[in-house]
């Protein structure tokens, strides 16, 4: 090696290959097409051995480009029958690609500032709201299921005191419910669902009633939102749902 | 020249949020002659030019669009309780430069000239839709071949591809880099 290594630079600040040969070239003062390639290939390898961080991925990009130099060299260290005019320099292939890689480094740089200017023009297309949250078919938060079932348990806390252990004797099937839920929405257009529930005259009729919820909105059928924290839970039928 | 259809022209501008085509204003506005529409758009683009207003008329992405002046990015990030909107990637720049300037390419094709596996920047602008697949490249394998979109145009001001920086400016960048040479 001909020179003695006295900076360390991460391979990770170069976008590659071809960056890191564009610093030497630049570093060394070099003209691009006109390389005086035992010297580059030499800074190159030792920039490869200074790495302490082995990354596979990154280094095989790397070493591709470490062959290509190797080779270039051993190619002009064999002796030629004719005298050299450029066309089967061994280092043409090489240079091509670094003239155009330079070009597009210098191009994506241009797009850089670009972006930096457009980026900050606020345009319509950016959402003009203050939250994230927002649902698809309301200005409203969307209730999950396990919302519903933490409230549906305070209610029941609520109903504990109930005399659970009348039969009533009547009975009611969840298909029934859901049509009964259904029709009262297409009527109504929501339902507040803690107020529905508390409606009910016993608790398995609350029961039957949370199921048939939990069915409709499984069948996306209807949606449970909620304008605010703390504020009623509201059911609606969803878009294009016939009752 | 009454100023009835060019504010009928900046209301269509205001409620789009894609850049809106003369085109489409033209088929929009058919009880109006052409000409006339012509006339109002570059009144109302010089009207805006002149005025003393936060919000411009932006010519890119092959239409016209309302934005806030640059200037003021500051305050309505804080309006907005936002951080500085996040930039591409210096990998996907390159390999966003790659295909802008010789679409249509293969993957294969930008990976060379960048020296690197382009795979993953690739997929990041598509999944940004900055670009797209055009079509397969009749060469063994077929691969597939990239494009840039309009999505991309507007993303960095461009009205048009051909308004992407030339050689010429490209060329001057190169010749400000190397100073030291001189020196």
């Amino acid at each position: 090696m001909e020179t003695v290594q006295s900076y360390q630079v991460n391979l990770d600040v170069f976008q590659g290959p071809m960056d890191l040969l564009l610093f030497l070239i630049r570093k060394k003062k070099i003209d691009i097409h006109d390389i005086p390639i035992a010297v580059i290939t030499g800074e190159y390898l030792n920039y490869l051995e200074d790495t302490d961080k082995i990354n596979p991925a990154r280094e095989a990009d790397f070493l591709v480009v470490a062959a290509l130099l190797i080779y270039i060299k051993s190619q002009m260290l064999l002796p030629r029958e004719t005298v050299s005019d450029g066309a089967d320099d061994p280092r043409r292939l090489l240079v091509d690609r670094l003239v155009e890689y330079q070009k597009i480094k210098a191009a994506s740089s241009l797009l850089k500032e670009m972006e930096l200017e457009e980026i900050q023009k606020w345009k319509r297309t950016s959402p003009p709201v203050f939250t994230k949250e927002e649902s698809e078919e309301f200005d409203l938060r969307e209730i999950s299921m396990y919302d519903l079932a933490e409230i549906f348990f305070h209610l029941l806390q609520r109903r504990e005191n109930e005399n659970v252990h009348v039969i009533s004797g009547k009975t009611f099937s969840v298909e029934e419910k859901i049509k009964e839920i259904l029709a009262l929405l297409k009527d109504k257009g929501y339902i507040e669902f803690l107020e529905y529930l508390d409606s009910q005259p016993d608790l398995e009729e609350v029961l039957g009633t949370f199921f048939s919820l939990l069915e409709l909105i499984k069948a996306n059928l209807v949606v449970a939102v909620q304008e605010n924290l703390f504020e009623p839970i509201k059911v609606w039928l969803r878009k294009g749902v016939k009752a | 020249m009454s100023s009835a259809l060019r504010e009928i022209i900046e209301c269509l501008i205001f409620v789009a949020m894609e850049p809106l085509s003369l085109q489409r204003i033209k088929a929009v506005l058919t009880d109006y002659d052409t000409g006339d529409i012509e006339q109002s758009v570059n009144e109302l683009l010089s009207l805006y030019a002149s005025n003393e207003r936060g919000i411009q008329i932006n010519r890119s992405g092959g239409g016209f669009l309302f934005s806030t002046k640059p200037e003021h990015d500051l305050w309505i990030r804080r309006l907005m309780q936002d951080e500085r909107k996040s930039k591409l990637h210096p990998a996907s720049l390159e390999t966003l430069s790659v295909i802008a300037y010789n679409q249509p390419v293969t993957l294969a094709e930008i990976s060379s000239i960048r020296g690197v596996d382009a795979s993953q920047s690739l997929k990041s602008l598509l999944q940004k839709r900055l670009v797209k697949i055009s079509g397969r490249k009749k060469a063994p394998g077929r691969p597939l071949l990239y494009r840039t979109t309009d999505r991309f145009l507007n993303y960095f001001g461009l009205d048009d591809i051909k308004d992407l920086p030339s050689q010429d400016e490209i060329m001057k960048i190169l010749d400000e880099e190397k100073p030291d040479d001189e020196s």
